[in-house]
């Protein structure tokens, strides 16, 4: 009986015009967003091959391999060259350098296309070359000091920083002998496959998310107040209990929007992009390396674990901002308020440290909050990512606020039965 | 037996109900009082929305919010303001309802046509209610109070919005419902319970005035009602000296119906009081006369 009280909730939030046209909208808008940034596509398409002749783990067996290929189709570059110019070409690049512009037409459009990937497949090469010599010069004691004078860091909350780095130190160093960083991946530089993916998409995915689950879970919660149906529903059996089945079904909508949006969005992005031969990749690859620092992560982890766990991370985030929601709109009876609220508890919780002194630890703990988590899941579970660094900080910070979700659902409830209907 | 013990009701400083009892058995029982007087307080407090400040409201010697579920399994309610959702029909709002009221949807899709076809709503069963009248969604309101077969059946205000047509089926439809379960409507219009009412409940001043019968209640102005005819002029001053009830025009001058508790008046002829005589008098307005 009580499934049935619950699904009947939950239609109506599915019913709502409002949330069906977001909905909609928003994927067709996540659709719009990848295919629009695809022009890179086909590159990409040379790590896949990469993988398939030479495997995933850089070795110097196969680089030697990749190296005697390269010079294979240099061979066969000069050929075309010669033939049309007499000028031979110590690589790919000098030969791209020397290109003058009344030299395009010389070319048929599938021998273009050869150079292209030969160039791809040096760039590739080069980059795989210098890892060693890359990360050599990475100091993490270096990263620290610049991340603690990025943030103006003091006292007892530089010390806490500092030392954490000292830790990732023994784990970068450990990530080194792994030989995770040396492992195929699409070049992160050229590409920056990561950033599309984890930080552009994800992020619009979780703004997205967010909307739809506050307005979903507000509008199942304030259902009867806002239809002045309070009166015949919390008189039934079931009564205030109501407000409990309201709960799951938000719970349960918030899973179908996530679900929903999540599997739309990265169908489309692994359609459009072919990570077919990546998926076990490291996400500590040298090659997803895009800015300042590489990717490091605190754990062993492969391109397809991480996306799990970004994904069930978000997904958790949003489960708690529907409590959060909830446990708001018993309180308010109003969606719009409810929103305007919710917005507010996020802004705030992601400002809270910037009001905190820099040289407390309370600074630090402040951070651990889930606006901080979901506006950057690109650099979550690493220790290369700002405050967000400390090892246990994504984990901690959703078992806190799981803490404080859970507590102010359940005052809320308990104050609910005890509230009267007006 | 539903047992209304020693209620009082503040909202702040402002007293809504002062120590209110009441005891009600199977049968009709109206509550009869201005708006404003307390009743939705009252019958709310009865439905479980809100709470007694004082005092307790017992089912059978147990305390209505003890009983939670297994008190409002037998109450059917219908509130002042039947809220709805505009978006469904008639029958996908009470199959919503019938599982909050614990019904299995089986039961429900056979019970739903049943009693739709009694509040005569059968052709529009499947219509959104968004197109519907005042007095249709009335009768949907009804219609929901009546789901669960209920022991306790409260209706704040249900004749609102009705025709007189469906006013006289609305009290048959009670009159045979009331036979086996208790049946309280609250209600501001005499003529929805005059005559099917067992007893009438009327509250002043925070208080019960009257707790009893038609009959009983009526004879508290037995022999002060009277009806003369008097001069278009003089209709005035007889306002200011009596409590009048009711006045009209007859053959170039007024009939008046009115309450006077001292010796009658030449061409003055006694009339029987009815339930709307003695409410009109006991919730007069402060009228300026000498009854």
């Amino acid at each position: 009986m009580k499934m049935s009280i619950i699904l009947y909730e939950c239609k109506k939030a599915f019913t709502s015009p409002i949330l069906i046209s977001l909905i909609l909208l928003f994927a067709a808008f996540n659709i719009f967003t990848i295919i629009s940034s695809s022009d890179h596509k086909e590159e990409l398409k040379i790590v896949n091959d990469i993988v398939d002749t030479y495997g995933l783990k850089i070795t110097e067996e196969s680089l030697a391999r990749y190296e005697r290929d390269l010079q294979d189709d240099l061979v066969e570059l000069n050929i075309i060259t010669v033939a049309h110019r007499t000028k031979e070409y110590e690589s790919v690049l000098q030969f791209f350098d020397e290109l003058k512009f009344e030299n395009h037409n010389l070319y048929s459009e599938k021998e273009w296309d050869s150079f292209g990937q030969l160039q791809l497949k040096e760039m590739y090469f080069t980059m795989a070359k210098s890892i060693d010599e890359e990360y050599a010069t990475i100091d993490i004691q270096k990263i620290a000091e610049y991340e603690i004078k990025r943030f103006g860091l003091t006292g007892p909350a530089a010390e806490s920083v500092k030392s954490e780095y000292e830790n990732f130190s023994i784990r970068f160093e450990e990530m080194k002998q792994n030989g995770e960083h040396k492992e195929w991946f699409f070049a992160g530089k050229a590409h920056r496959m990561h950033s599309l993916l984890f930080k552009s998409t994800f992020r619009q995915l979780v703004m997205e998310s967010m909307i739809l689950i506050v307005l979903a879970t507000a509008l199942i919660t304030n259902f009867e107040f806002e239809n002045r149906t309070q009166f015949i529903t919390y008189a039934t059996t079931r009564g205030r209990r109501l407000m409990t089945d309201k709960l799951i079904a938000s719970l349960l909508a918030t899973t179908a929007i996530v679900g929903f949006l999540m599997m739309i969005t990265l169908a489309m992005f692994f359609w459009i992009f072919d990570y077919s031969h990546v998926w076990k990749s490291s996400i500590n690859s040298a090659f997803t390396w895009e800015y300042n620092f590489p990717n490091v992560t605190w754990w062993n982890m492969s391109f397809i674990t991480f996306l799990i766990c970004i994904s069930l991370l978000v997904y958790m985030c949003m489960i708690l901002f529907s409590v959060t929601t909830f446990a708001i709109s018993v309180f308010t009876k109003n969606s719009y308020l409810t929103f305007i609220l919710f917005a507010t508890f996020f802004i705030i919780a992601y400002m809270m440290p910037s009001f905190i002194p820099t040289s407390s630890r309370v600074m630090l703990a402040v951070g651990y909050n889930l606006s901080s988590i979901v506006l950057n899941p690109h650099v979550a579970f690493m220790g290369t990512s700002g405050l967000m660094m400390f090892k246990n900080y994504e984990w901690m910070t959703v078992v806190v606020w799981t803490g404080l979700a859970l507590v102010s659902c359940f005052i809320s409830l308990r104050l609910f039965t005890k509230e009267e209907i007006k | 037996m539903l047992v209304v013990k020693n209620v009082s009701k503040h909202y702040g400083k402002f007293n809504a109900l002062h120590e209110i009892n009441l005891e009600f058995m199977n049968g009709v029982y109206g509550l009869l009082a201005p708006n404003g007087a307390g009743k939705t307080t009252l019958i709310k407090m009865m439905s479980t929305l809100i709470f007694p400040s004082e005092g307790e409201i017992l089912y059978d010697g147990k305390n209505i919010l003890d009983m939670d579920e297994e008190y409002r399994s037998m109450l059917g309610y219908l509130p002042q303001q039947f809220g709805f959702y505009k978006n469904y029909s008639p029958k996908q709002y009470l199959l919503y309802l019938a599982a909050l009221k614990g019904i299995g949807k089986k039961q429900a899709s056979e019970m739903i046509p049943e009693l739709l076809e009694k509040v005569a709503l059968s052709d529009v069963m499947n219509k959104k209610m968004k197109k519907f009248s005042g007095g249709m969604i009335q009768r949907v309101g009804i219609a929901q109070a009546l789901l669960n077969d209920p022991k306790i059946l409260i209706l704040d205000e249900p004749t609102a919005g009705l025709d007189p047509k469906e006013r006289a089926r609305f009290r048959q439809l009670l009159s045979d419902l009331a036979r086996d379960r208790l049946v309280i409507i609250s209600t501001h219009i005499v003529s929805d319970i005059e005559s099917i009412a067992n007893e009438v409940i009327m509250i002043k001043n925070q208080q019960v005035l009257f707790k009893d019968s038609v009959g009983n209640i009526c004879d508290s102005l037995n022999g002060c009602v009277y009806e003369t005819a008097i001069p278009f002029d003089q209709l005035a001053s007889f306002r200011k000296r009596y409590v009048l009830l009711s006045e009209k025009q007859e053959q170039g001058r007024m009939i008046v119906r009115f309450v006077h508790k001292g010796e009658a008046g030449v061409q003055w002829q006694q009339a029987v009081p009815h339930l709307e005589d003695v409410f009109l008098y006991e919730y007069r307005d402060d009228i300026q006369a000498e009854v």
